[in-house]
């Protein structure tokens, strides 16, 4: 394995602290077209998302008598990596959208739109580390920009272990070279997490350390949630209404 | 995929039985259904292993041949692992290019083995920067009587341990067993409001696909997580997960040192 | 003055169950909002008029709608929901006997209806036996996002009798975002704009008073009137209704057929 130091006289190889997430850019709305849309950058990441949605179900027997279907797509553009991506999903991106779109799920009401799809599409354009957390947080804002009935928000982030320590929000280094890399997406209601809905990991890390990294995560997770929160109120703030 | 009338039908019984901190097999809702597992069985693979977990049962073939490292890990082998759901281990199963799920059970195993270091890579390399060995792992799915992830998992180290490196056929030295130096274990647990079930059976899954797969190496440390379906898991009950995933990995281990 | 604030998905809006009402839900004895939209609070209870979202249907609804197909037995209407609608033969008084279903409607006609049924599964199915219900052969059909048409149909209806006072067209509003105007092309050009606007600034005060303007100035620009002419209209007396009594009205006004 390469040395490669991660932490240096305390401080990340940006200039982070141990818990300081990456800048965080989020606009909600961007897209004409989608009934609900996001742009997002967090760190290096830049991705879109778009809702379409409910709508009728195509192909037809994927349709659900009891519920809305939710379908969720990761998807890299080749641009978005150092060595050009092969358009179309890969095995990673297949996984991605899986637990990604199961992380939604339990969150949107689904039973208020029977025989009905949900559509979330996020195109990663330019990637850097934990683009997956990046996508469901521009997906969560989507999804409230397209008015989808919801229990709360959806907020994503990931905790690394690197050099023995752990930090929230790693960046390219830190995942690639670091001993874990632990990413976390929690329901967020009314200000409060409620649940963790997101959970993977891959590394090697103690139970303590797994259990120290879920209370960074929550940390994390709750500045995200404020900043998807003012994203929306940006664009809708217009909308506040003087009743006499 | 065709719909499992009967896994409805089968709802019920498991929900009033949990209802009393009951299994419909009788098990405790922490034990493990019985475990065979048999090495060796096909001689044309460098390693291989059928494990039963219950009626779950799934084979695991090693194959290996030289090849190209990867640019940045020049003298490490490399471990390429993949599942088939084949449509005769389930009527729910359907022919075709893996699925998100044959994916998902695939790269689960993998991370276990690659992150518990299980395999020594770097005593596979044969000509450094030109020539490593390859591992592929195939999981093969024969009855998925429910938790193929487990089984899967524990098929996939039991033939790596079975595996002899073919060095011979390939005229780069001499034959040597696979360096193995981990013994990861993968358990997996259904969630189901504050109830943990450990090793889900395939009706048990009807009350839903909820499940936590945490994975554990010999010292304990957790190498892999991976939560599977859509619900909300709620701090405590991951909080408990955890040491009992740490816990009944320990008792599957001792299975494997007989190996 | 109070302001009715913006609230996202799961935000807290009361802690009294029995108070909640649409866009709301209930869990362990609190109500949150379960999607974005504006806060309405009353005594009565409380409600989230959403800012966004496609048109459910509701029975009851006026909708307008296009014939995507004809069977047997009827017409299959797309009324711009994730619920494609259908129209049973019996439910159209335009069908006689000895006659086609294609012949009274075709595939790409449009026509306005009402939701009269919707089961458990969202099937949907509409009927023409109401007076406002005609199949559209003149006119125009403007397109809005479906949760700003209260905005279009105004408190106890304003904004519509604005429009047609003003304009001297017809106009009917579907639930659905779909509305029919007919009259005079460039006053129906007028009203379209007007629309726009609505759909726009649905939500900022003095909307009626600038909507009356524009709809002087447009008037006067296309020569349908002198600067002078313009009446003055009852609609201030219309702009300050109880807060709350929205729905109710909404519901009341969104059937009307603003004929003249």
């Amino acid at each position: 394995m390469e040395e490669i130091k991660l932490i240096v006289d305390g401080k990340r190889l940006d200039g982070r602290d141990f818990e300081e997430l990456r800048p965080i850019k989020i606009e909600a709305g961007v897209l004409k077209r989608a009934d609900g849309s996001c742009y997002l950058e967090m760190g290096k990441n830049k991705v879109v998302a778009a809702v379409y949605g409910p709508r009728e179900v195509h192909p037809k027997h994927l349709e659900d008598p009891s519920m809305a279907i939710v379908r969720y797509r990761y998807n890299m553009a080749p641009f978005s990596v150092e060595d050009r991506k092969r358009p179309g999903p890969d095995r990673r991106s297949i996984e991605i959208s899986k637990v990604s779109r199961e992380a939604l799920e339990p969150v949107i009401m689904k039973e208020l739109f029977p025989r009905s799809a949900i559509d979330i599409f996020v195109e990663v354009l330019q990637a850097d580390a934990g683009s997956r957390t990046a996508c469901l947080n521009a997906a969560s804002v989507a999804l409230v920009d397209a008015g989808i009935p919801m229990k709360g928000m959806v907020t994503s982030v990931a905790v690394a272990k690197v050099d023995g320590v752990l930090v929230l929000d790693p960046m390219k280094e830190e995942d690639n070279y670091g001993e874990a890399d632990i990413p976390f997406a929690f329901l967020i209601r009314n200000g409060k997490i409620e649940s963790i809905t997101l959970l993977q990991m891959d590394g090697r890390v103690t139970a303590e350390e797994l259990r120290r990294a879920l209370e960074l995560a929550k940390k994390g997770a709750m500045q995200i949630y404020q900043l998807q929160r003012e994203a929306i109120m940006r664009k809708y703030i217009k909308e506040e209404e003087v009743v006499e | 995929m065709p719909e499992d009338i009967l896994m409805e039908i089968k709802k019920d019984y498991v929900l009033s039985k949990l209802r009393d901190g009951e299994r419909i097999d009788g098990r405790r809702l922490d034990e493990i259904r019985p475990i065979e597992i048999r090495t060796g069985l096909i001689a044309k693979a460098e390693g291989s292993a059928l494990v039963r977990l219950g009626n779950t049962m799934v084979v695991a073939g090693v194959k290996m041949q030289p090849g190209e490292p990867f640019p940045d890990a020049p003298d490490q082998g490399i471990i390429i692992t993949n599942a088939e759901l084949v449509p005769l281990a389930s009527p729910t199963f359907e022919p075709g290019p893996p699925d998100e799920n044959a994916i998902e059970l695939a790269r689960v195993v993998d991370r276990g083995i690659r992150h518990s270091e299980a395999v020594d890579l770097s005593k596979l390399c044969i000509e450094e920067g030109e020539k490593v060995w390859m591992i592929f792992i195939d999981i093969w799915a024969l009855d998925d009587d429910g938790n193929l992830m487990d089984a899967s998992a524990l098929a996939a180290i039991a033939a790596l341990l079975n595996t002899t490196v073919p060095a011979e056929r390939f005229e780069v030295g001499d034959n040597f067993p696979l360096p193995v130096r981990d013994l990861p274990v993968a358990i997996t647990s259904l969630v189901f409001e504050d109830k943990i079930l450990v090793d889900p059976c395939r009706d048990e899954l009807s009350i839903g696909k909820n499940t936590i797969t945490i994975t554990t190496d010999q010292n304990d440390n957790i190498v892999s997580i991976q939560k599977s379906g859509p619900f909300l898991l709620s701090e405590k009950v991951f909080d408990r997960l955890i040491d009992l995933s740490i816990a009944k990995a320990k008792e599957v281990r001792r299975l494997l040192k007989d190996v | 003055m109070i302001s009715r604030k913006i609230v996202l998905p799961g935000d807290l809006v009361s802690t009294n169950p029995k108070t909640a009402g649409p866009g709301t839900y209930v869990e362990g004895g609190k109500v949150y909002a379960r999607v974005l939209g504006l806060l309405d609070k009353t005594d009565l209870g409380v409600r989230i008029i959403p800012l966004k979202g496609r048109y459910i249907p509701s029975v009851g609804d006026t909708v307008i709608g296009i014939v995507k197909e004809v069977t047997a037995n009827g017409w299959i209407v797309d009324i711009n929901s994730p619920y494609i609608a259908f129209l049973p033969i019996p439910e159209n008084p335009a069908m006689k006997p000895n006659r086609k279903p294609n012949d009274i409607l075709d595939i790409g006609d449009a026509i306005i209806a009402k939701v009269m049924n919707i089961d458990p599964k969202m099937k949907v199915t509409l009927t023409m036996k109401d007076k406002l219900c005609r199949p559209i052969r003149v006119g125009r059909i403007v397109a809005i996002n479906p949760t700003r048409v209260p905005r279009v149909i105004g408190k106890k209806g304003s904004m519509i009798k604005l429009l047609k006072s003003e304009l001297d067209i017809q106009i009917i509003v579907g639930q659905n975002g779909l509305i029919w105007l007919n009259g005079d092309r460039r006053k129906v050009s007028i009203a379209e704009e007007a629309i726009y606007i609505i759909e726009q600034e649905a939500h900022t005060e003095g909307l009626t008073d600038r909507i009356t303007e524009f709809i002087k100035k447009r008037k006067v620009e296309l020569g349908l009137a002198e600067p002078e002419e313009v009446e003055k209209t009852e609609t201030e007396q219309a702009e300050a209704p109880e807060v709350g009594e929205e729905e109710k009205t909404d519901s009341e006004s969104k059937a009307e057929d603003v004929r003249r």
